[in-house]
């Protein structure tokens, strides 16, 4: 339902204070890196705004992005933000269903033309015409194609609408493919993770919010503020990769010493994400912390890389039989270069004169 | 040298043959030299030019064209085309260029006028390659093009002719017969049976003839039963110095089948260093096993006579230094045996700063001192060993090889060295106690 | 992030895969040449042929006493080279791992931090060993391409390897990739010039030495 009051009387109506608006918005522009006079912009920004119309498409998705977004351990702030934005469609917490749940996005789309956000999570099946996903009787592809017309901008949520997640692992039975696949001529965020942290995901939302735009991004259309640093640049366990202290085994002596994870296949070197700052459950902790690597969920093709524990330094093919194979071609060329060569000489001793 | 003579070509050339026969030629011979041990040592050089530092043509004159490994580089290409185990790769796609005779030409210099096939270089290639021994087959290959200095040619076809470099073989019993009545020793020639087969270096036939009568001496105080032979005289082996094969195996069979032919169980050979190298490891191999005579060495035969007491010799009380002939000792392995005799003789040994096996090459082995192109240079190279000698200050300067022998008294004349140079026989003949 | 997967995967295995192959032809086709044998009697007392070249072999480590002295720059930065190296490639626990996947075996590794510092003076040798080969007439006049691309193949993973581990100059997965392909071009061109010296090191120096001491001479 559009909304036609301003946010900032909407929530004073509700019992939040200018105060404690301005306390979220700090806390925003900080996660966010912004600086800190920002904040009563954002503060000012966001009590302007109108509630923002978002409809949210589900798609192959295992619904862990929503679970991340709803399950924060920070119910003031976190959740502050379905108080800013008017979910109009989202499969597990909209209240209709069936065709009433169609027409609520239709009518949407319709009251919000060119300012609507929409969100995904999942990726999208595109092999046999796209049947592997169908919602009310139509395939995935072009629910999206329909819905992101008029749209504003779009935000692919989590690792599958991002870069193609597990659906889209060896041997991707479905065609799985990212959202950036498929969206052309709108502008698109991805906010990778498996699943993403809940600050990435409501960060970026009030970015939007607040100023209207999209936040900076990299070159996979990350928001740097979230993933412009390794896990490996923040992790506390550093110093005992520098100085080689590894653990070798799950909880073995370097385990319980909380010894870097490297050999354990950890590939936080490689992985842009927040989780060492962040952490996760409201900053209790993450994976590295509670001893198990980072799997890089947040990367593309993070599940065919060789093996959540196969080390960065060890290579990802299976070589032991070409190795095979190429000793004895070796040995056999060497023998026949060797047999040439005799030949070559017995040529020579038997012409000479 | 007057401004109308045309300058003279940098390389020798014999026969009439093509350009074209002549790389041919070398290249056949190349490529038959590549076995196992020839292979691993094309293969392995690493060109961190330590063979430079031990190279006493390097040392002398700081060339880098005297690099030992840059000596074999028309036999490295050779290997890489024709034996290399990429050597297909390498022909078809032009990895490496043909040999061209203009290079085997210019490389007639660095294979026989700065090269004395020493072998020092082989002691110090951290990858343990036998660079002497390459130059040794190389050699083989520029015979066959024709490409070796006159001098050495001219040397080989005398000693085609006569068996010898120096005399003719039916000229021996004449010379001998001379050397015995100056001398007043007994020298046999041509028994039908002996125990021991003596041979000579050539020097020793022409203006060194003491030696003939100095081993002669000790030969019949020892009561051996022995002779010289016509058939096989002379064991400097050209053939092994010039890179002829066949030569080499012809003057090497003279000796053998000689010795064998009268019964003879042991070769005794003079003091020479190549004599050494050619019969006493190359022989088998022309008759394909283990020779049924036994080659010994003037120097190790003096030391056994002594070690046994067959002979005994008087004390000298002098000081001495003694220079090591490099196909005898670094590549002949008789270290010890000189410095036995010297022991015996009473002479206070004072080694050279580098003596025995990583002695310095007098600068005129292989051929060099016979080279007459090769002058300049090898009176640059004795000054290292002068230097040496000198600063031992010993008394008396010894070695045990006619052509270092040579190459030392030619060096000092040029030098103007009051040195005298003597033969370690001739000082055991001269000191025979009773 | 395409850049560490191809590296790691295809690049890395062509590599492994060429490094065979091209290896075992060379040496084999060296090995299986005709043995000119010596057919003279040996020195008496002259050791079993294996011996001698075993005892050769440890031999040349070092130069005799008549050569230290003028051969003493590439005695010296040669050795700080090859054991620099050796530390790094054998000592950093993530090299370990890449050898325990090929092969199974581990142990122990050296502090990250001592390694990077051995890695910097590994470096330091091989531009001294550079500046030798450009400036020293003697190497100058032996040395062919060949040389240089050995000499440049060999530079890269060390060089790369700190630059990857000291995070400078592009993001961390960049630097890893570059690394890892630089090791996957030092395996293809390692059996083909002249690297394969860490090979044939072992029979060039075993031929010599048999042949020595068949004569009775100790090299």
């Amino acid at each position: 339902m559009t909304e036609t009051m301003q946010l900032g009387d909407m929530l004073r109506r509700r019992g939040i204070s200018r105060r404690a608006l301005l306390k979220y918005a700090s806390y925003m522009a900080s996660l966010m890196a912004l600086p800190p006079s920002v904040a009563g912009a954002m503060a000012e920004g966001l009590a302007k705004a109108r509630r923002q119309a978002v409809i949210w498409l589900s798609f192959q998705e295992c619904t862990g992005c929503t679970e991340s977004l709803t399950r924060s351990f920070s119910p003031s702030l976190e959740e502050l933000i379905f108080d800013f934005i008017s979910l109009d469609y989202h499969h597990t917490l909209q209240a209709a269903s069936g065709e009433a749940a169609e027409a609520a996005r239709r009518q949407s789309m319709r009251e919000n033309q060119s300012k609507y956000l929409v969100v995904v999570d999942g990726s999208v099946p595109t092999a046999d015409g796209g049947v592997y996903s169908m919602i009310a009787g139509r395939t995935n592809m072009d629910v999206l194609a329909e819905t992101v017309e008029h749209a504003a901008a779009v935000i692919a949520v989590g690792t599958c609408a991002s870069f193609g997640g597990l659906p889209e692992a060896d041997p991707n039975p479905t065609g799985a493919v990212p959202i950036t696949k498929l969206v052309t001529g709108k502008p698109v965020i991805n906010i990778p993770g498996c699943p993403p942290l809940p600050q990435a995901m409501a960060g970026t939302l009030t970015h939007f919010l607040s100023f209207g735009t999209l936040p900076e991004l990299d070159a996979l259309h990350r928001p740097r503020a979230f993933f412009g640093e390794t896990i490996h640049d923040r992790c506390y366990r550093r110093s005992f990769y520098e100085r080689g202290l590894f653990a070798k085994s799950f909880d073995d002596d370097g385990a319980r010493q909380g010894w870097c994870l490297y050999e354990l296949g950890c590939k936080g070197p490689v992985t842009y994400n927040a989780c060492a700052s962040l952490k996760w459950n409201g900053a209790v902790s993450f994976p590295i912390q509670s001893g198990h690597g980072c799997i890089g969920c947040s990367e593309p093709r993070f599940w065919d890389r060789g093996g959540l524990y196969k080390p960065l330094s060890a290579g990802t093919a299976d070589v032991r039989k070409l190795i095979g194979i190429a000793a004895v071609a070796g040995v056999a060329l060497g023998a026949g270069a060797a047999a040439l060569a005799r030949q070559r000489r017995a040529s020579t001793s038997a012409t000479e004169q | 040298m007057s401004a109308a003579s045309a300058p003279r070509p940098a390389f020798d050339r014999q026969g009439e043959r093509s350009d074209e026969a002549r790389v041919d030629g070398a290249m056949r011979s190349f490529v038959r030299e590549f076995g196992v041990t020839a292979a691993l040592h094309m293969e392995s050089c690493v060109r961190c030019g330590m063979c430079a530092e031990a190279c006493h043509f390097y040392v002398a004159t700081g060339e880098a064209k005297y690099t030992p490994v840059y000596k074999l580089e028309p036999f490295r290409r050779a290997y890489l085309r024709e034996a290399g185990p990429f050597a297909p790769l390498v022909r078809g796609l032009g990895l490496v260029k043909k040999l061209r005779i203009d290079e085997l030409q210019q490389w007639q210099e660095l294979i026989y006028d700065s090269c004395t096939m020493c072998g020092r270089c082989t002691m110090v290639c951290p990858m343990g390659i036998d660079i002497a021994e390459l130059v040794k087959e190389a050699r083989h290959g520029m015979f066959k093009a024709g490409l070796i200095p006159d001098r050495l040619a001219l040397m080989d076809r005398t000693a085609q002719q006569w068996g010898s470099p120096a005399t003719p073989a039916e000229d021996l019993p004449d010379i001998l017969a001379d050397v015995a009545k100056q001398y007043g020793v007994r020298i046999p020639c041509d028994l039908p049976q002996a125990d021991i087969l003596v041979t000579a270096a050539p020097a020793e036939l022409v203006e060194h003839t003491k030696a003939l009568a100095d081993a002669a001496k000790i030969l019949n105080r020892i009561g051996a039963k022995w002779t010289m032979h016509h058939g096989g005289f002379d064991a400097s082996n050209i053939g092994f110095n010039n890179g002829d094969m066949q030569l080499q195996e012809r003057l090497t069979r003279a000796i053998v089948d000689t010795a064998l032919q009268i019964g003879a169980k042991i070769v005794l050979l003079p003091e020479c260093g190549h004599a050494y190298g050619a019969a006493r490891w190359e022989a088998a191999k022309w008759y394909g096993r283990a020779l049924p005579v036994r080659i010994v060495h003037m120097t190790e035969f003096l030391a056994e006579l002594i070690a046994s007491q067959r002979i005994c010799v008087k004390k000298i009380g002098e000081t001495a230094t003694f220079h090591d002939p490099c196909q005898i000792v670094r590549r002949g392995g008789l270290e010890a045996a000189p410095r036995q005799v010297l022991a015996a003789l009473g002479l206070e040994l004072i080694e050279m700063k580098d003596h025995g096996v990583g002695a310095y090459c007098c600068g005129g082995g292989g051929g060099v001192v016979s080279n007459a192109r090769a002058v300049p240079l090898r009176h640059k190279v004795f000054e290292i060993k002068r230097q040496q000698i000198e600063a031992t200050g010993a008394k008396r300067f010894v070695t045990s090889c006619g052509q270092c022998h040579i190459t030392f008294d030619m060096g000092a004349k040029y030098a103007h060295w009051d040195k005298k140079t003597e033969s370690l026989l001739e000082i055991v003949a001269d000191n025979l106690a009773e | 992030m395409e850049l560490l997967d191809f590296a790691r995967g295809p690049a890395l295995a062509f590599g492994l895969v060429v490094f065979v192959v091209g290896s075992l032809w060379r040496l084999a086709g060296v090995l299986l040449l005709p043995r000119m044998r010596d057919l003279s009697p040996a020195r008496d007392g002259a050791p079993p042929a294996p011996l001698a070249a075993l005892r050769t072999v440890l031999r040349r480590m070092w130069p005799r006493k008549e050569f230290a002295q003028a051969t003493l720059f590439p005695t010296i930065n040669s050795y700080v080279f090859h054991l620099g190296l050796a530390l790094v490639v054998f000592g950093l626990a993530p090299h370990i791992l890449f050898i325990r996947s090929l092969t199974g075996l581990t142990w122990p590794g050296l502090p990250s931090n001592l390694v990077y510092g051995v890695g910097v003076i590994t470096l330091a040798s091989l531009f001294a060993a550079l500046a030798r080969r450009l400036g020293h007439p003697v190497l100058r006049l032996l040395s062919h391409s060949g040389d240089y691309v050995s000499w440049l193949l060999t530079t890269l993973p060390v060089v790369t390897g700190l630059l990857a581990t000291s995070h400078l100059g592009a993001r961390y997965e960049t630097l890893l990739a570059i690394h890892i392909l630089s090791i996957s071009a030092l395996l293809v061109w390692f059996p083909f010039g002249k690297l394969m010296h860490a090979v044939l090191f072992v029979f060039s120096r075993g031929a010599t030495g048999m042949r020595f001491s068949h004569r009775g001479v100790n090299v």
